[in-house]
């Protein structure tokens, strides 16, 4: 990309001070990155879905219109090795759109002196413009994959006030780093603490206190070992003992850090302890909690249930068992690296071989048809809506396993994705700004070209047949409407 | 699907209009899932026993705010709004139902439970609903819905579901000409012999049933008045349906937040609040359907009950056995059917999510076999359904009804 110069600085100020943010972003499209290159050689013409296209389909929200030739033009390691090292790739183009949140840049703590729609609003938004907009694609959808593992629903409790800080500290913090870290990390945040009643797990001294198991189990069951991976009820309690004492209170006043977690040595069960078969000895205290890490994160079901829940996510519904047992290889191996289970997975025959077989969620076939459209848009109410209608509103899953990856739980909620397609294609959601025409002269394509460009392979004779209708916002509405465009 | 099944699918998704058929055996049974594992020792109070007292001080419903029902039982305060139903008999109890289940995670167990499986012998495909429905020879498109976003596990491997909140939701925004994007539609999804092309095609059949309908005024009726939440909409929404007469077997609804770790309240607070919602919507639906009180059966189920001792949170932990609730004119009710098999144990073992409360005595299994049993009588392969489960009758459906 081109690096900006001053005056393109200084022009770019004058603009934003009269916030005309889309004038903006169209004007620096081409110097952010976003823009086509000026040769596009023509759209996929194969019968199946060409390779480099699948590819930005799994490890990306879909391509954006140009990202197919760039990825072409770098060869497809030199293109995964840049998203998995997203502080290379410049992101000011997203950046400018989704750095307008203020609420999420506070801590823990002091979130509170916002109002909750506001809150809710924002951090659903910046979501969808990071989704959206981000050249930082991977990262982006490692960031919903951990969002789902590590759920947290706002609805629940306080929630809403500690969840920007846990977005930003754990999930983002984390999303192509060290799964222990990010276990570390989700075990001692404030939103996970509220949303799994850790803070309220205590122990304490010549009590009858019975500990709060919820976070226990569900960091076995969930977000470690898998329901099957081989820890008891007993396991469960010990955990829960672990972690006792482990707290949040926004209300001590007297520290200088009441906006994050802490942990009460009065609260803890300070005898010892046995997890797995391993022994934690009395008086570890606030070391409990990085021993228990430790040891669930270390577990060969942990590696066994993370590769396999990587793989479904990103590879097919029913992974090959040998492709998942090399991801679960390199996650022992380097002790929980994230970007070597990645570089596994995508550069795996069996990822290759799975081309167009996996159900796009409803956030990935929103997001995706924004992006085949280069559609401009702040992400306001008129995109979450029909989100929240496809069955997917952000951070609003109520339990704790996330949003599903299977296909069926998301079969009655169809209409909704035709109605936002066809009014996407139409130019009709407010809010939303769409050309076809713009975008069809700037990647040299016919009218006809227009399935090839969205899906990445040619149409069957069945499809072209049923897609024979002039009118071109319907012709489009209806490819992003179909069958084709729901999977990936 | 087979070449022959999916010809005869797009037979059925060609017939130009569907006119409302009225039927003389329909039945809907509204199937009510309290998701998290709703704490029914609150709900349906065993004020008889000393043990829940002393176990629960803070907890406890007082004996002298609740509503004596029974030597044993009294409903919670909060339910008062069903006091009558149960009552004249047409609310009633079975206690200490469950799954077999022991993992005492919220996922397995509701899993377990919409599945209709065993932790022994092999699961039987999809949802227990969902078995039911294929067994049904109507293929209305309306067959089964689910109020809200998300199809529940139960509805799994149903020939059609619908989800949606609004009866009005129900229609193609297409600007240009909307005959030709269905026609379109109707290709591309007939083409697709997955669920996804099954997904289409049932999307594509509602439309048609939705145009015969809208636009009537049918407002609740008696003066009921639902509560205003997603909960009291979903029964509005389920009662404008039967009413209509468009072969609903199946409406199911969830209503959320029954996981009371953390400060459970007792003849006011969280639950209460929950409680309050639960008897107000059922109350209010039961009164809008009185021209239709043979017409539906209610069922109230949850994934599994609470321990009978308070955490120091001031809420409950995960335990086994609930009381299920049925609420209609074929259940025989003004009663708790099961008995009483509290235990107060502390060793810990594979068999008890942790220590104190009820054991599972009657397999969920056996009930809602009994419930589709008097909703549906002679319609149900029940042995199909529930393939290898002890089916013998509980006693909470009338028979033959």
């Amino acid at each position: 990309m081109m690096p900006l110069s001053r005056r393109q600085c200084l022009s770019s100020l004058a603009l934003g001070l009269v916030s005309c943010d889309r004038v903006m972003t169209q004007v620096y499209r081409n110097a952010l990155g976003e823009g086509l290159p000026e040769q596009v050689p023509l759209p996929p013409a194969g019968g199946e879905v060409d390779p480099d296209f699948h590819l930005l389909s799994r490890a990306t929200f879909g391509p954006w219109p140009g990202e197919l030739w760039r990825l072409k033009r770098l060869g497809q390691e030199a293109w995964l090795e840049e998203q998995l090292h997203p502080d290379r790739l410049t992101d000011t183009a997203c950046d400018w759109r989704a750095e307008r949140f203020e609420s999420l840049y506070f801590s823990a703590g002091d979130a509170y002196e916002w109002r909750k729609p506001v809150l809710r609003d924002e951090i659903t938004r910046h979501t969808l413009l990071r989704a959206i907009y981000s050249r930082r694609q991977l990262f982006e959808v490692m960031v919903e994959f951990w969002t789902d593992h590590l759920n947290i629903d706002l609805e629940k409790g306080d929630c809403i006030y500690l969840k920007p800080s846990d977005d930003r500290d754990v999930i983002r913090k984390h999303a192509l780093g060290n799964f222990y870290d990010l276990i570390r990390a989700s075990a001692k945040s404030p939103a996970m603490l509220v949303y799994l009643d850790g803070k309220s797990n205590k122990v304490r001294q010549g009590t009858p206190d019975v500990p709060n198991e919820n976070y226990a189990r569900e960091l076995m069951e969930l977000h470690t070992l898998g329901v099957h991976g081989g820890y008891t009820q007993r396991d469960v309690q010990e955990a829960a003992r672990c972690l006792s004492g482990w707290t949040f209170d926004r209300n001590r006043f007297w520290a200088l850090n009441a906006g994050e977690s802490y942990f009460r040595p009065d609260w803890h069960d300070a005898g010892e302890k046995q997890v797995l078969g391993q022994r934690i000895a009395a008086g570890g205290g606030a070391r409990d909690l990085d021993r228990l890490v430790d040891i669930v994160c270390g577990h060969p079901s942990t590696a066994k249930f993370i590769a396999q829940k990587l793989c479904r996510r990103l590879v097919c519904p029913e992974p090959p068992q040998a492709l998942v047992d090399r991801v679960a290889a390199e996650f022992t191996r380097t002790r929980g690296e994230i970007r070597p289970m990645l570089r596994v997975l995508f550069r795996s025959p069996e990822f290759a071989a799975t081309r167009g077989q996996l159900f796009k969620r409803p956030l990935k076939f929103m997001v995706s048809a924004l992006r085949a459209l280069r559609a401009e848009t702040l992400a306001e109410m008129t995109v979450v809506e029909p989100l929240q209608r496809m069955g997917q509103g952000l951070f609003q899953h109520p339990t704790p396993e996330g949003y599903p990856d299977d296909e069926l739980p998301w079969m009655g909620t169809l209409l909704w994705r035709w109605n936002f397609a066809l009014e996407l294609a139409a130019n009709r959601v407010k809010g939303v700004h769409v050309n076809l025409a713009e975008l069809r002269r700037d990647l040299h394509i016919k009218p006809e070209s227009w399935f090839a460009t969205l899906i990445g392979r040619a149409p069957t004779a069945a499809e072209t047949a049923a897609l024979q209708i002039p009118a071109e916002p319907s012709h489009v509405g209806l490819i992003l409407a179909s069958p084709a465009f729901q999977r990936c | 699907m087979t070449r022959r099944t999916l010809i005869s699918h797009l037979a059925l998704a060609a017939v130009p209009v569907w006119g409302a058929r009225p039927r003389d055996d329909h039945h809907t049974l509204i199937h009510v899932f309290l998701r998290g594992g709703a704490d029914t020792l609150n709900l349906l109070v065993p004020v008889a026993d000393d043990r829940y007292y002393r176990l629960r001080p803070s907890l406890a419903i007082p004996a002298r705010q609740a509503i004596r029902v029974s030597e044993h039982y009294a409903l919670h305060p909060a339910m008062q709004a069903l006091e009558a139903a149960f009552k004249n008999g047409r609310l009633g109890a079975v206690q200490s139902v469950g799954v077999d289940n022991t993992t005492g995670s919220h996922f397995d167990c509701q899993d377990q439970m919409e599945h209709g499986d065993s932790m022994q012998g092999a699961a039987a495909g999809g949802g227990w609903l969902g078995r039911f429905l294929r067994q049904q020879p109507s293929g209305s498109a309306l067959a089964a819905v689910a109020m809200g976003k998300v199809m529940p596990e139960s509805l799994r491997g149903a020939p059609a579901v619908s989800v949606m909140e609004r009866m009005e939701d129900i229609t193609l925004r297409e600007a240009g000409d909307v005959a030709q994007a269905k026609k379109a539609l109707e290709k591309l999804y007939g083409a697709e012999v997955t669920p996804l092309g099954q997904g289409g095609r049932s999307t594509l059949e509602l439309f048609q049933r939705m145009a015969s309908l809208q636009g009537r005024g049918d407002g609740p009726e008696h003066g009921a008045h639902y509560p205003e939440d997603a909960f009291g909409s979903g029964l509005r929404e389920i009662a404008r349906l039967i009413k209509a007469r468009l072969g609903l077997r199946v409406a199911c609804l969830d209503l959320g937040g029954w996981d009371t770790h953390f400060f459970q309240g007792e003849a006011t607070g969280l639950q209460a609040e929950r409680i309050k919602l639960l008897a107000e919507g059922l109350a209010a639906l039961q009164l809008d359907l009185h021209d239709h009180h043979a017409h539906y059966t209610v069922m109230v189920t949850t994934e599994f009950g609470r321990r009978v001792y308070e955490n120091t949170s001031l809420g409950t932990d995960h335990g086994r056995g609930f009381a299920l609730l049925a609420l209609g004119s074929h259940v025989r009710g003004g009663r708790v059917l099961g008995s009483w098999p509290l235990t107060l144990q502390d060793e810990v073992n594979l068999n008890r999510p942790g220590p104190g409360g009820l054991t599972v005595e009657t397999d969920c299994r056996r009930v809602f076999a009994e419930v589709l049993r008097g909703c549906f009588p002679g319609q149900v392969d029940l042995a199909q359904v529930f393939p290898a489960a002890d089916l013998t009758p509980v006693g909470l459906m009338s028979a033959g009804a």
